[in-house]
């Protein structure tokens, strides 16, 4: 799938200020890692998933159980709000037809609920949905086949990874019964691209770090369009 | 048993072998782990209770049926929307990626397909005279798309407008449109953005900027487009009052403010 990623997605940096037109990246950095942290990536060029470096920095930063799981669980959500607002468009659209049609509905219902739980757990405590420009990879078969791969092999490995890092059991618990529906996922995704859906005994959880960079090289997560403004009109009248 | 059935007595007998095997390295592991013994089986009912989980977990959320959904894009990138979904198709109009009030262009989204080499071109709604025209753009050109349920309808005979909701009416409200030498023009259109907090009394407390542009106003500032807006003349309405824009009480553009997004299409007859 490797080269696949690579003929679908290109690298590219945005900053922060382009980014972060709403502010979610901000607002979350701020929450966890004080305010040192979020004037540093304003300053710093950061890849098109910021919103992941915030939780990064936050266990390490904060050293309070509850900011740290805080931190993961907006990066689970975050990684929610893409995968669900991903297939979401793409139901919406209607462009992926054949034996891919029930994918995006049965998946999009799914990651949805994972939105709406995760969400309720955080509370007030929740980032921001950011916009997505999934660059008509929601209106190409063989695009969003491969995408749908990419996304669920990578929710795997990221709450894999994150469980360790969790200290409540209950949300332990939680992340679990996620991570397997995900993996599940991965395995449907993988067979319908004619891809070994267990290739190895053992799965390699990613990092954050890691997971932030594959995000980032889609250019998926992108700023609001401004659809208001103050100026003075001058219509007709 | 059936000769027929020696499939099934195979599997059978195939499961058999493998309950055996499993229960003997069961039995082999309680006899060879001095852990995993059956007083230590007993013991387990004495470890804690496994962890709720600290999510309450909703059914899959399901996309609302719903007939009245319409799609937007905002426009990424200069560029030229053609008479058909190819390169070589003659220009319609060069597209800007804001508008004049400085938002982002957004163009409503009512096609798409491939042209000879595979290229994704969308067929989009245009804020271009000839009023309610259309063209294609190339994906690529385009941004985020959005989504709305809401559908805004002018009925200029009985001066009022209607939005609905999924079809459902929800908001109906009398307003002011354009003089006969002024006309309101017909169509189908768009809401491009929204502005508020500006200076002018004039357009009250909020406006909206659409698609639609006046045939007759050509040379206005901006390029002459109508708005739905309030009014500084509220005693006006209902009435042909106006220099093409659609006017609305102020309590009524509030009102229609919090009730319909930037993107709804607008059908105005």
């Amino acid at each position: 799938m490797a080269s696949n990623r690579e003929e679908l997605w290109s690298t590219s940096d945005l900053t922060l200020g382009e980014l972060d037109r709403d502010g979610a990246i901000r607002e979350t950095v701020e929450r966890v890692s004080g305010e040192t942290r979020a004037t540093f990536l304003e300053k710093a060029v950061v890849g098109g998933a910021a919103l992941l470096g915030a939780a990064l920095a936050a266990p390490a930063a904060s050293g309070a159980t509850a900011k740290s799981d805080v931190a993961i669980l907006n990066y689970a959500l975050t990684l929610e709000y893409l995968q669900a607002a991903f297939y979401t468009e793409t139901e919406r659209l209607g462009a992926v037809g054949g034996e891919l049609k029930p994918v995006p509905r049965q998946l999009g219902a799914v990651e949805r609920a994972h939105v709406t739980a995760i969400k309720a757990a955080l509370g007030r405590a929740a980032v921001k949905r950011p916009a997505f420009d999934f660059r008509g990879v929601t209106e190409d078969q063989t695009k969003f086949l491969k995408t749908a791969v990419a996304f669920e092999d990578l929710g795997a490995a990221a709450y894999k990874a994150q469980a360790p890092r969790i200290k409540s059991p209950a949300l332990l618990a939680a992340a679990i019964s996620i991570h397997s529906v995900e993996a599940r996922h991965a395995a449907w995704m993988r067979f319908l691209a004619g891809v070994t859906p267990a290739a190895t005994a053992f799965d390699q959880g990613k990092s954050i770090r890691e997971v932030k960079a594959i995000v980032a090289s889609t250019r998926f997560i992108v700023g609001h369009p401004k659809k208001t403004s103050t100026k003075n009109p001058h219509f007709t009248g | 048993m059936a000769k027929g059935n020696g499939g099934q007595r195979r599997v059978g007998g195939a499961l058999g072998v493998a309950a055996a095997a499993i229960a003997a390295a069961g039995i082999a592991v309680l006899v060879s782990s001095r852990s995993a013994s059956l007083s230590s089986v007993e013991g387990a009912q004495a470890l804690p209770a496994s962890s709720p989980s600290a999510l309450t977990v909703p059914l899959p959320v399901r996309l609302p049926r719903s007939g009245t959904v319409a799609h937007w894009a905002s426009v990424r990138r200069d560029v030229t929307a053609r008479a058909s979904p190819s390169y070589r198709a003659s220009a319609v109009e060069e597209l800007a990626t804001t508008t004049p009030e400085g938002t982002a262009n957004l163009v409503q989204v009512v096609g798409r397909a491939r042209d000879r080499e595979g290229r994704l071109w969308i067929h989009v709604r245009l804020p271009v005279l000839p009023n309610s025209r259309t063209g294609w753009v190339p994906r690529q050109a385009l941004g985020v798309y959005g989504v709305v349920h809401t559908h805004l309808l002018i009925d200029l005979e009985r001066l009022r407008a209607t939005l609905r909701r999924d079809g459902r009416p929800i908001f109906r409200a009398p307003i002011g449109v354009g003089r006969p030498e002024w006309p309101t023009p017909k169509g189908e259109f768009y809401i491009r953005d929204m502005v508020t907090r500006y200076r002018s009394p004039f357009f009250g407390p909020l406006a909206f900027g659409t698609s639609a542009r006046s045939s007759g106003l050509t040379d206005w500032p901006g390029g002459g487009f109508i708005g739905i807006h309030g009014t500084d003349e509220p005693e006006l309405l209902p009435g042909r009052v106006s220099h093409g824009c659609i006017r609305l009480r102020n309590q009524d553009i509030l009102e229609l403010g919090r009730l319909m997004p930037v993107g709804t299409p607008v059908t105005i007859r």
